[in-house]
């Protein structure tokens, strides 16, 4: 029997289990936009099984389904059999980088982070014209995406923290860098250790992150364990919202996307409908929502490494915010806000926001 | 299979719709059963005219072509045992027509069941075969294994529902079956042999399927038995009382005691659970049904009858039917979910013989079932990777098979023949029947290119 692969000795049991009933067929969203049965959980673990018992090698080959996975979940959530496919996937592509076989958009992102603190390798960090690392009571943690690609969206977030007047300062960031187990390599200890070094010197008592993967690495991955031991607690901005009262109200049909990372990886589903349905009374839920709903597809990697069909995936997202009538699609993370407003078709004509976003625009309005 | 013939298979669909890629050959290996074997390539066709050209190539260079919907058989229908092309259906999804004047739907054949459902809801109307596997199955896989659910008791299977198709034969010809009227007499019925033909006679690549207004209301009532001969009669009692529940579904003493050792619901581990349904346009209407359920139970010696007055307190009566596939699932490494039927009134005698039979071979068989149509479900479960307990599950399901037959039932309630079964073949069907099988077999495919080895059709 083979178990020289690292996926194999810590999954082997959950990967036989895999019955191949079929049921991720409803939920994945890889194969929701290909139709091909090799990309969804039930085929990656055929593969897997194959790998296993020896008869197919860890090669390259295998990159285009193995790698082709947001990591969204929705399989795991859905199995009869309880096979946690986002774990068993993030660990093969580990054997599959030590094996040499990793998606090029994958090599390139870890090489990056390398060497630049951020996984675009940007070199003029955003200052969002605040003074960073400054003594407060609170850090607001922005993530890459945040600060490279939705500054628009940063920048009214902050505005927001402003006008409630919250005590928070930026940081100079390096990236929280879990991406990079999720795509084979191992977490970059240099970025860990500017961020806590950073985190700790403002004298902070809680971490807020614009991002719900940030929020996911500082409070799962052992390696940030020295923000707990501090006595420093990790909260979502959408946590963090939900005490506060915003004296404003919209008429416009709002719906809100739930991200993967926040919801199904973190169980906050709540939050977010506390906050928007205090602003937002013609509010309607996507057809699928909470731990049913669709990935944007831009996780796991996907977005770089699979462009055309992660666009395709948001697309599928889209219709049903369509088919809802909404004027105003909000969510939580700005990877998703990013994937889904390049997604958007010029006829279709709601605006696609993070809930902060669009909270600050309706108090500057209103 | 050669190059020149995969050049010829995409320049029909085009490039993007062939693969013989190594994960898609390992993929199409498998369907829902444990049955295995990689194909040479796979295609998705997007029309009659690929399949029809497809199928001309097949049939004149003599590669098999196994046509697959979305793989969630339990028998191996869909499996390519002896290699060649799978013929992936999942492409062609379009529902075509949903006509309420008229009472039909025409679907392509890889509309997954949900889907439909989903668009007929609003309208008020359903297609009442609701397999397990209803928010993945497709539409042509339905319609291929002759599937069921648990409406059956009332509502019957999709052999009930299917009123044309279209299909194309092993030599490219187009044959258009049946009719859109809701009864004809013309001629053979051919529409009905290609239902539960397993893909060994045609490709389908369009359904004409009989919809029915769906009736709004359910009330539901659930019962426990101490004794199993208590639950059969009360089974029989309400079949022939003139009420016919939407569901009546049988939970055994087995399945509970799996249930309850790997959660924590901890239910009574009586010899039998009994879960009715009854459905109407009233209130009156479903309760009435439902006090007659109600008084058969006890008057049969139910332990505990609870009925539910709310949905919320109906999905917790449903609990223990529910909850036992996840179970099943999660204890071991592979399980055969079984299939079998018998004549109503033998439901107890067959639920004593497996559970015989579990402890004869050491074997951990939960049964669950649609009592209303003595349709059983036995799920071994089994590791296997272990060859003794492989070897035991194969003899349990040769004897399980014989007592079936013993009792006037049949090999199949709703999964099918496919590779799991094709060995029991001759114990429910005559010589001179398999012989007409045979004859049918020869007459659409005489060169035995549609999913080859499947239903025992080439043994002589």
């Amino acid at each position: 029997m083979e178990t020289k692969y690292q996926f194999a000795e810590k999954f082997r049991d959950q990967v036989l289990r895999c019955s191949s009933c079929g049921f991720c067929r409803a939920v994945c969203p890889v194969f929701g936009i290909t139709k091909r049965p090799a990309f969804n959980a039930r085929g990656k673990m055929l593969v897997l099984k194959e790998v296993m018992e020896g008869t197919v090698p860890l090669n390259d080959e295998l990159i285009e389904t193995l790698f082709q996975c947001t990591t969204c979940g929705a399989c795991a959530k859905n199995c009869p059999s309880g096979v946690n496919v986002p774990e068993i996937i993030k660990s093969v592509r580990t054997d599959m980088v030590r094996v040499g076989s990793c998606h090029p958009a994958f090599v390139g992102m870890n090489k990056v982070l390398q060497t630049s603190p951020n996984i675009y390798g940007e070199e003029e960090p955003p200052d969002f014209e605040r003074e960073r690392n400054r003594k407060a009571l609170y850090v607001f943690f922005v993530g890459c995406v945040g600060s490279y690609r939705e500054e628009e969206a940063t920048q009214e977030t902050l505005a927001l923290l402003d006008r409630l007047q919250v005590d928070y300062t930026l940081i100079d960031e390096a990236c929280c860098s879990g991406i990079l187990e999720d795509l084979g390599y191992a977490i970059q200890k240099n970025h860990v250790q500017t961020n806590l070094e950073r985190i700790v010197a403002t004298g902070c008592k809680n971490v807020i992150t614009g991002c719900p993967y940030c929020f996911r690495t500082f409070n799962e991955k052992p390696e940030y364990a020295g923000l707990k031991e501090k006595g420093i607690d990790v909260v979502h901005i959408s946590q963090f919202l939900t005490g506060f009262d915003f004296g404003v109200k919209t008429d416009k049909k709002v719906t809100y996307h739930d991200p993967c990372d926040l919801g199904r990886h973190a169980g906050i589903y709540e939050e977010p409908r506390k906050t928007i349905q205090k602003i937002a009374p013609n509010f309607a839920e996507l057809p699928n929502n909470r731990a049913n709903a669709l990935c944007c597809g831009a996780g796991g990697g996907v977005r770089g490494g699979y462009p055309a069909n992660s666009i395709a995936m948001a697309r599928r997202r889209l219709e049903e915010v369509e088919a809802v009538g909404a004027e105003v699609l909000l969510t939580e993370c700005n990877s998703c806000v990013h994937n889904l407003s390049n997604a958007t078709l010029r006829a279709q004509k709601f605006k696609v926001y993070t809930t902060t976003q669009f909270l600050n625009r309706l108090l500057k309005e209103g | 299979m050669d190059e020149t013939i995969k050049d010829a298979i995409k320049a029909i669909v085009g490039r993007e719709n062939f693969t013989d890629s190594l994960i898609d050959r390992i993929a199409f290996a498998k369907d829902a059963s444990e049955f295995k074997h990689q194909p040479d390539a796979a295609v998705w066709p997007l029309t009659k005219e690929h399949v029809a050209a497809i199928l001309r190539l097949a049939n004149g260079t003599g590669f098999p072509v196994i046509a697959r919907g979305a793989g969630t058989s339990l028998a191996g229908l869909a499996v390519p045992e002896r290699g060649g092309l799978v013929m992936d259906m999942g492409r062609m999804n379009k529902i075509l027509e949903i006509n309420i004047e008229d009472r039909l739907a025409v679907v392509q054949p890889g509309v997954v069941y949900a889907d439909l459902d989903r668009k007929l809801s609003p309208q008020g109307f359903f297609f009442p075969p609701d397999p397990a596997s209803g928010n993945v199955c497709t539409l042509g896989g339905n319609v291929a294994t002759n599937a069921g659910g648990i409406k059956g008791a009332k509502y019957g299977t999709t052999k009930d529902y299917v009123l044309a198709l279209e299909v194309v034969l092993a030599d490219g010809g187009v044959l258009r079956t049946g009719s859109r009227c809701m009864k004809t007499s013309s001629g053979y019925d051919m529409t009905k042999l290609f239902v539960g033909s397993e893909g060994t006679l045609g490709v389908i690549t369009e359904i004409t399927l009989k919809i029915n207004p769906k009736p709004p209301l359910l009330s539901t009532a659930m019962a426990m038995f101490d004794d199993l001969e208590d639950a059969g009669r009360a089974i029989s009692q309400i079949m022939h009382s003139g009420i016919l529940p939407c569901a009546l579904e049988i939970v055994d003493q087995q399945t509970l005691k799996a249930i309850n050792q790997n959660t924590s619901l901890n239910l009574p581990e009586v010899e039998a659970i009994l879960v009715a349904e009854t459905d109407g346009y009233t209130r009156e209407e479903t309760e009435y049904q439902i006090d007659k359920v109600v008084a058969i139970f006890q008057r049969n010696r139910a332990s505990m009858v609870r009925r539910a007055d709310n949905r919320q307190e109906a999905e917790a009566l449903w609990t223990a039917r529910k909850t036992a596939y996840g179970v099943m699932a999660r204890i071991n490494n592979n399980l055969f979910v079984e299939d079998l039927a018998v004549p109503m009134s033998k439901v107890p005698e067959m639920l004593r013989a497996i559970s015989d039979l579990a402890k004869k071979y050491d074997l951990i068989i939960p049964t669950v079932g649609h009592a209303g149509d003595g349709n059983l479900h036995p799920v071994i479960s089994f590791d296997g990777t272990q060859t003794d307990q492989v070897h035991r599950v194969g003899e349990a399901s040769a004897e399980l098979f014989e007592k079936v037959i013993q009792l006037g039932g049949t090999l199949t309630g709703e999964h099918g023949i496919g590779l799991a079964k094709a060995r029991f073949m001759g114990m429910e069907h005559d010589p001179k029947s398999m012989e007409y099988m045979r004859g049918i077999k020869r007459l659409f495919d005489p060169n035995n290119i549609l999913n080859p080895g499947k239903m025992a059709l080439e043994a002589a």
